[in-house]
C-alpha cells in the first residue's frame, strides 16, 4: 500500500490538450473516483498512473517513487478494465496467476495466491473454466481476483461496471467497496457514473475539460459544490438551478426573469439587488399548500418510493422529489416551496459558489 | 382430458409439416445452382481418379466416367518410378515445410510489430509491405533471376524459399494486421502491467489468439507453394531439384500416351496439397471471416 501524489500533471494529444495541470494527493489505503463527463480527462489520468499512456509534464508519484519514466510492471499497480481484458485462451487460474508466472514465482506459491483470492471472490468453483464460458459479472471478478493476486501498491480501476446490467451493477459496487475495505489497498477508481462515486468513494475528484473542479467526500461535494457544474453533475435527478435577482421584499425573495417570485432562506453571501444562480436540490423542494408558490406540472414519473416531479413555476423547470404519494396529472398545478436553509448561490458569470 | 389433448397434438404436428413445406424458391434455386457448379468443378477430378486406377486398354475402351472393371494400382508405382517422384516430392516437402511455416512467422512477427508497436514510419512499412501484394510475381520472373542468379542460389533450396517468402509475406501481413489490429487494445495493455515483454504478448496472448487466422493461412500458402510452377521453372533448372509440379510436366512430356500413368501422377501431385485443404478447410474458412469481420 502506498500514497499516490499527482502534481501538476499535463497531457496533449498533438495539438489537443487533454489534461490541464492536476494535481492531486491520495492517501494510502484511501479509496478515490475521478469522476466526469466523457472526455473529461479521467481515463487519461488513470492511464498516465498506470504507465500505459506518457505524462507531458508534471510529476507521479507512488509512494516514494516518481514513476514518471517507470515501465506499468515496474510500478507495482494492478488495474482493472471497463471491458475485463481477460486473456480468451487461458482459464481463471491461469489469468489470476499470469503476473506471477511472468515473475518467475513458483508454481506451489501462484495456486496458493490464486487460490487465496479466489476464496475472497467466491471463484474456486470457476478456476478452469475460459473466459466465454463465465457471466459478465464472474468475469469483473476475475479481473479483481487478477488484480489482487498481484498484491500491488495501488489498485486502478477504469468503469470497471460499465458493462454489467442495472442490478448487477449494484450489487458488484457494494462488493468492491467491502473488498477495498477489508485490503486497504489505495485504490482510484475512474467512472463516470456520479452515484458510483457516491456510494463507494472516500474521496470525489469531479474533473471536466482536464480541469479538477472539486475535491472533497462525498457529502462535502453533494451539500456544498464548489460550482454550478460540480452542483449539476452531482446528485440525481440535477440540482435545479434558477438565475434570478435577490430581493428583500417581507422576506428574501428569488425573482426569476418571468417575475415569478419565490420566498427563499437568503445567506451571507448575497445581499439584495444581487443577479444569483439559485440552486436547490429536488427533494428540498416540498409541497406547500400554505405558503407554497404554483408550479404547473409537465411530467409526473412515479417510482414507486418516491414521484419525481418535473414542473415550470413561471418559465423556470424545476424537479422536485416528493416523497409523499400525490395523485396528479400533467396540466394541474401545485404549490411548492423550497426548504430553508438548503439554497446554494453561485455567481451568474463564473458558476462559482458565493461564499456564505 | 383427453378428448382436448388429442386435438391441440394434432394442430401443433400440422403447423410443422406446413412450416416445413414451406421453403423459400430462392434458396432452392441457389442449392441448384450450387450442386451444378460442385458436378462441374467435382467432374474432372472424378475423371482423373478413375483414369489412374484403368489400364490401358480399359482407357481407350470404356467411357471417361465410366469407373475401372478392376483397379490398376500399378498405374501409380509405375508412374512414381518412372517419374523419379521420390526426388520431386523430396523437393516439394522440403521446400514447403521450410517455407510456409517460417513465412507465417515472419508475417505473424511483423503484423504484430505493425499493428500493436510504436514504429516510427510504422503506416509507411505497412504500405510498402502492402504494396508487395500488388505486383504479380509473373511480372518480376527475370529480375528474379537475375537477382538469385547473381547470388548463385540458382538449383538451390534457399534460391526458391527466399522469393516465396518476399512473395508470400505480405498478403500474410495484410490479412494478420486486420485481424491483430481489432484485438482489443486492453488485452495487451492488462499483459503489459502484468509484466509481458512484447515478445510475450505475442506469443502468450496474440498468437494463440490467432490461430484460426493462421490456420487458414496455412492452407491457403501451403496450397499455393506445394502446386507453385512458373518460380520454380526459373529458378530451379537441375532435375535433381524439381518440385513436383515441374516434375509432372516432364512426366506429361514422357508419357502422354499413357493416361493411366499420366492421372496416376497428377493424383499423386495434387493429393497432399487436398488432403491438408480438406482437414482445415473448416478453420479455413472461419479464420478468413474472423480476420475479415472480427470487431
Amino acid at each position: 500500500m502506498a500514497s499516490v501524489e499527482i502534481e501538476n500533471v499535463r497531457k496533449s494529444f498533438g495539438t489537443v490538450g487533454v489534461i490541464h495541470g492536476v494535481s492531486v494527493h491520495i492517501d494510502d489505503g484511501e479509496f478515490v473516483i475521478l469522476v466526469g463527463p466523457s472526455g473529461c480527462g479521467k481515463s487519461t489520468l488513470l492511464r498516465m498512473i498506470a504507465g500505459l499512456e506518457s505524462i507531458g509534464s508534471g510529476l507521479i508519484r507512488i509512494g516514494d517513487r516518481v514513476v514518471n519514466q517507470l515501465e506499468p510492471k515496474d510500478r507495482d499497480i494492478a488495474m482493472v478494465f471497463q471491458n475485463y481484458a481477460l486473456y480468451p485462451q487461458m482459464t481463471v487460474a491461469q489469468n489470476m496467476g499470469f503476473a506471477l508466472e511472468l515473475k518467475g514465482v513458483k508454481k506451489a506459491e501462484i495456486d496458493a495466491k490464486v487460490n487465496e483470492a479466489a476464496e475472497i471472490l467466491g471463484l474456486t468453483s470457476l478456476l478452469k473454466r475460459l473466459p466465454k464460458q463465465l457471466s459478465g459479472g464472474q468475469r469483473q471478478r476475475v479481473a479483481m481476483g487478477r488484480a489482487i493476486v498481484r498484491d500491488p501498491q495501488v489498485f486502478l480501476f477504469d468503469e470497471p461496471l460499465s458493462n454489467l446490467d442495472a442490478k448487477l451493477r449494484v450489487a458488484m459496487r457494494a462488493e468492491i467497496k467491502s473488498l477495498q475495505k477489508r485490503l486497504g489497498t489505495t485504490t482510484i477508481y475512474v467512472t463516470h457514473d456520479q452515484i458510483e462515486a457516491m456510494t463507494m468513494a472516500d474521496k470525489i475528484v469531479v474533473l471536466k475539460d482536464g480541469v479538477i473542479e472539486q475535491v472533497g467526500s462525498p457529502l462535502e461535494l453533494y451539500d456544498r459544490p464548489a460550482n454550478v457544474f460540480v452542483a449539476g453533475f452531482i446528485g440525481s435527478p440535477s440540482m435545479n438551478m434558477l438565475s434570478g435577482t435577490i430581493e428583500n421584499d417581507g422576506g428574501a425573495r428569488l425573482v426569476l426573469g418571468s417575475g415569478a417570485s419565490i420566498p427563499i432562506a437568503k445567506d451571507g453571501g448575497v445581499k439584495p439587488g444581487d443577479k444569483v444562480v439559485f440552486g436547490i436540490r429536488p427533494e428540498h423542494i416540498e409541497l406547500d399548500p400554505d405558503n407554497g408558490i404554483e408550479a404547473r406540472i409537465e411530467v409526473v414519473e412515479p417510482t414507486g418510493a418516491e414521484t419525481h416531479v418535473l414542473a415550470k413555476i413561471g418559465d423556470a423547470d424545476v424537479t422536485c422529489v416528493l416523497r409523499e404519494r400525490i395523485t396528479v396529472r400533467e396540466g394541474e398545478t401545485i404549490p411548492l416551496a423550497f426548504a430553508r436553509g438548503h439554497g446554494h448561490f453561485f455567481a451568474p458569470e463564473t458558476g462559482a459558489r458565493l461564499a456564505d | 382430458m383427453s378428448t382436448t389433448t388429442a386435438p391441440a397434438s394434432a394442430t401443433v404436428a400440422d403447423a410443422g409439416y406446413g412450416s416445413a413445406r414451406r421453403r423459400d424458391p430462392v434458396l432452392i434455386g441457389l442449392w441448384i445452382s450450387l450442386v451444378l457448379v460442385a458436378v462441374v468443378w467435382i467432374a474432372p477430378f472424378v475423371f482423373i481418379v478413375f483414369t489412374s486406377l484403368k489400364t490401358t486398354g480399359d482407357v481407350m475402351t470404356t467411357g471417361a466416367f465410366t469407373p475401372p472393371a478392376t483397379v490398376h494400382y500399378q498405374n501409380y508405382e509405375n508412374a512414381w518410378a518412372r517419374g523419379d517422384f521420390s526426388t520431386t516430392f523430396t523437393n516439394s516437402v522440403i521446400i514447403t515445410f521450410i517455407k510456409v511455416p517460417l513465412g507465417l512467422f515472419i508475417s505473424a512477427m511483423a503484423a504484430y510489430a505493425l499493428a500493436r508497436m510504436r514504429i516510427i514510419w510504422g503506416k509507411l512499412i505497412l504500405l510498402i509491405i502492402l504494396f508487395g501484394t500488388m505486383i504479380p510475381f509473373q511480372v518480376m520472373l527475370a529480375p528474379i533471376f537475375t537477382v538469385v542468379n547473381s547470388f548463385g542460389l540458382i538449383d538451390t533450396y534457399p534460391g526458391i524459399i527466399l522469393p516465396y517468402l518476399a512473395f508470400g509475406v505480405p498478403y500474410q501481413v495484410f490479412i494478420l494486421h486486420g485481424f491483430f489490429s481489432v484485438i482489443p487494445r486492453e488485452l495487451s495493455e492488462a499483459a503489459r502491467i502484468d509484466g509481458a515483454s512484447d515478445i510475450t504478448i505475442f506469443r502468450r496472448i496474440f498468437l494463440p489468439a490467432s490461430i484460426p487466422v493462421l490456420a487458414a493461412l496455412l492452407i491457403l500458402d501451403f496450397v499455393n507453394t506445394w502446386n507453385e510452377f512458373a518460380m520454380a521453372l526459373v529458378i530451379l533448372q537441375d532435375a535433381g531439384m524439381w518440385t513436383l509440379p515441374l516434375g509432372l510436366m516432364s512426366f506429361q512430356g514422357q508419357f502422354s500416351n499413357d493416361y493411366g500413368q499420366l492421372n496416376a501422377a497428377i493424383v499423386m501431385t495434387v493429393l497432399p496439397a487436398t488432403i491438408v485443404y480438406l482437414i482445415f478447410q473448416r478453420y479455413f474458412v472461419s479464420g478468413l471471416m474472423s480476420g475479415a469481420v472480427k470487431g
